[in-house]
């Protein structure tokens, strides 16, 4: 605390920042938990309907459901490339010894990209008539059977739009894991290795354990950006064909911006808030508790 | 979770220099080749996409529609280029992009930098409570703030303004700006405030002549981190703004969708290569900062 201080000076350092973030932030979380209670098309007058949208919601709503189990399911395979991804890169990184530098920068070039230029990309990469990238591939391999227009097949478009979320930033959790296995101590790992220790041992018992920490952040990172995913399903399907590919967040727009329908969407806002809070709560509460065990 | 990662290491580090066992050799050997090709692998993945939005941007339409996606441009064209410029405004774009990246920085920078002043610096009793506050923002989705804002908006005319794109993206990267600019002020000596205290300099001076000049590293990690994610925004620019005249890329790059769904590809994949271009020179250039900064960013957040 600096001595001659005042709590003028406080607040007029603290007022500005608040001021800001909480009318872009805070307020409009307050905003949307009230508008949850109300039925509102924007134009008529607002009518309060107590729970009636929250019941819909969790009872009646065979299309929220379907947006939920969709959101886990992207939410997953976002999970898997950019962890999982991240992971074994940043491991194996950790063995070159030469152009490190080089394949960091490459891997997160499409970090840089915007999600509309993604969406692009891939609407051709999946494509088959005239036959995309991913098509050709399977040919070339012998798969040609596996062929199919990837963003019109039911069963595969959810891990179509989901994949390229995945290949965005795997990149970057992928410099954070590599950042913290540089930091073990060698010595440590030296000691393992004259120990006899196997590769695996190696990373499961010395390596792992030591970047815990920063792989509870990045779990809770990528989680919180799986689930607020939205840019490229959007642009790719818009949620179809049917609801295939609709997620909490492609839903809850369409409920406001096309069906203007304001109170029902803000309690989907409500509950996708809820359910961030949920998945960092669970995160904290299952990595800490293997960390001590 | 708060977590201090050692700083890069060095270049090259020479493997653990065992004497390995005759019969324990051949295997390391097979791992590194094996483990080269993935990473090979893994960059084509990662990069080849990119490369080939290029090459497509280069092809003439013809040879786009009917060739091997995979294969070589017949012949190298710019006319998808001239048509791109023609379809859309990408020099309009392109500027709205930098107004809004720019209104943002400032904003994130400079409250960000107060924010973790009063709360680091100057210490108050609810500073815990403060940056709790600032944690939801970490969290949350950014889709929670549309509806409320988009009411809020069109109460006091701030739809289709720069102004609406602004203040969300700023104020949902304020949070992380404020936990680096604070864990960056935890680093500056204690006594360097006393002894400018004792000379007499109160919190203003103190924080124009010390803190301010002293942050101008991590302001360049902040401003690099929180552009790409404001340079891309598609989200707030797609709900809140209507009229052309305010595109910023992301939209822009949406008006290459023709009616029915019909869409010029060669030509989209040129505006894309024309719209990614700056970001990606700033990144090339300064890859090293930003690798640094991102990194960085969320040990620390």
């Amino acid at each position: 605390m600096l001595p001659n201080r005042s709590r003028l000076s406080v607040l007029v350092f603290l007022l500005p920042p608040l001021l800001l973030y909480g009318a872009a932030v805070l307020f409009p979380i307050l905003q949307s938990l009230f508008l949850s209670f109300f039925s509102w098309n924007g134009i008529s007058d607002m009518e309060f309907v107590g729970l009636a949208n929250y019941i819909r919601m969790f009872t009646a709503d065979d299309v929220f459901w379907r947006s939920f189990f969709n959101a886990l399911g992207y939410l997953t395979i976002c999970l898997v490339l950019q962890l999982g991804g991240a992971l074994v890169v940043a491991s194996l990184l950790t063995s070159l010894r030469r152009g490190r530098e080089l394949i960091k920068t490459l891997y997160l070039l499409p970090a840089v990209i915007s999600t509309v230029a993604i969406a692009f990309l891939f609407v051709r990469i999946y494509s088959i008539d005239p036959v995309g990238l991913l098509n050709q591939l399977l040919d070339w391999i012998g798969l040609g059977s596996l062929e199919r227009a990837w963003l019109s097949d039911v069963n595969t478009v959810l891990a179509a739009v989901s994949a390229p979320e995945g290949w965005r930033f795997t990149g970057l959790y992928m410099l954070i894991i590599y950042a913290a296995l540089i930091s073990v101590p060698k010595e440590l790992e030296e000691a393992a290795v004259l120990d006899g220790a196997s590769r695996w041992t190696l990373f499961t018992k010395i390596r792992f354990p030591h970047i815990r920490p920063v792989w509870i952040t990045t779990t809770i990172m990528a989680t919180t950006y799986g689930l607020r995913g939205f840019d490229i399903p959007y642009l790719m399907t818009n949620g179809g064909p049917g609801q295939s590919s609709e997620l909490l967040t492609t839903y809850m727009y369409k409920t406001a911006f096309t069906s203007t329908d304001f109170g029902y969407a803000s309690t989907n806002s409500v509950f996708i808030v809820i359910e961030c809070l949920v998945a960092v709560g669970l995160i904290l509460f299952m990595l800490k508790r293997k960390a001590e065990s | 979770m708060i977590t201090q990662t050692a700083p890069a290491a060095p270049a090259a580090p020479a493997p653990p220099a065992t004497p390995t066992p005759a019969a324990r050799r051949r295997r390391p050997d097979l791992f590194r080749i094996l483990s080269r090709v993935l990473i090979a692998l893994i960059v084509v993945v990662q990069v080849y996409p990119l490369a080939w939005l290029f090459l497509t941007s280069l092809r003439s339409e013809h040879d786009f529609a009917t060739g091997d996606p995979f294969a070589l441009p017949k012949a190298l064209t710019l006319e998808n280029y001239a048509r791109a410029f023609e379809t859309g405004d990408l020099g309009k774009n392109i500027l709205n992009s930098f107004i809004v990246t720019t209104g943002a920085n400032v904003l994130i920078v400079l409250l960000g930098m107060m924010a973790a002043y009063a709360i680091q610096v100057l210490g108050f009793r609810l500073s815990k409570l403060v940056r709790g506050l600032f944690l939801i923002g970490i969290i949350v989705p950014v889709q929670i703030a549309l509806v409320p804002l988009f009411i809020d908006y069109s109460a006091v005319n701030l739809l289709d303004t720069y102004q609406s794109m602004i203040i969300p993206l700023a104020g949902f990267s304020l949070p992380m700006s404020v936990y680096l600019f604070s864990s960056f002020f935890e680093y500056i000596p204690r006594e360097t405030y006393e002894a400018a205290s004792l000379d007499g300099a109160g919190p203003y001076r103190i924080f124009g002549l010390i803190t301010l000049p002293l942050s101008v590293n991590t302001v360049v990690t902040v401003v690099l981190v929180n552009s790409i994610f404001i340079w891309n925004d598609f989200i707030f620019a797609n709900t809140f703004v209507l009229s052309e005249e305010l595109k910023t890329i992301p939209l822009g790059l949406q008006n290459y969708i023709g009616a029915m769904g019909k869409v010029d590809w060669t030509a989209t994949f040129a505006a894309v290569c024309v719209t990614i271009t700056p970001l990606l020179l700033v990144f090339l250039v300064l890859n090293k900062a930003m690798i640094q900064g991102l990194e960085s960013g969320a040990t620390k957040g």
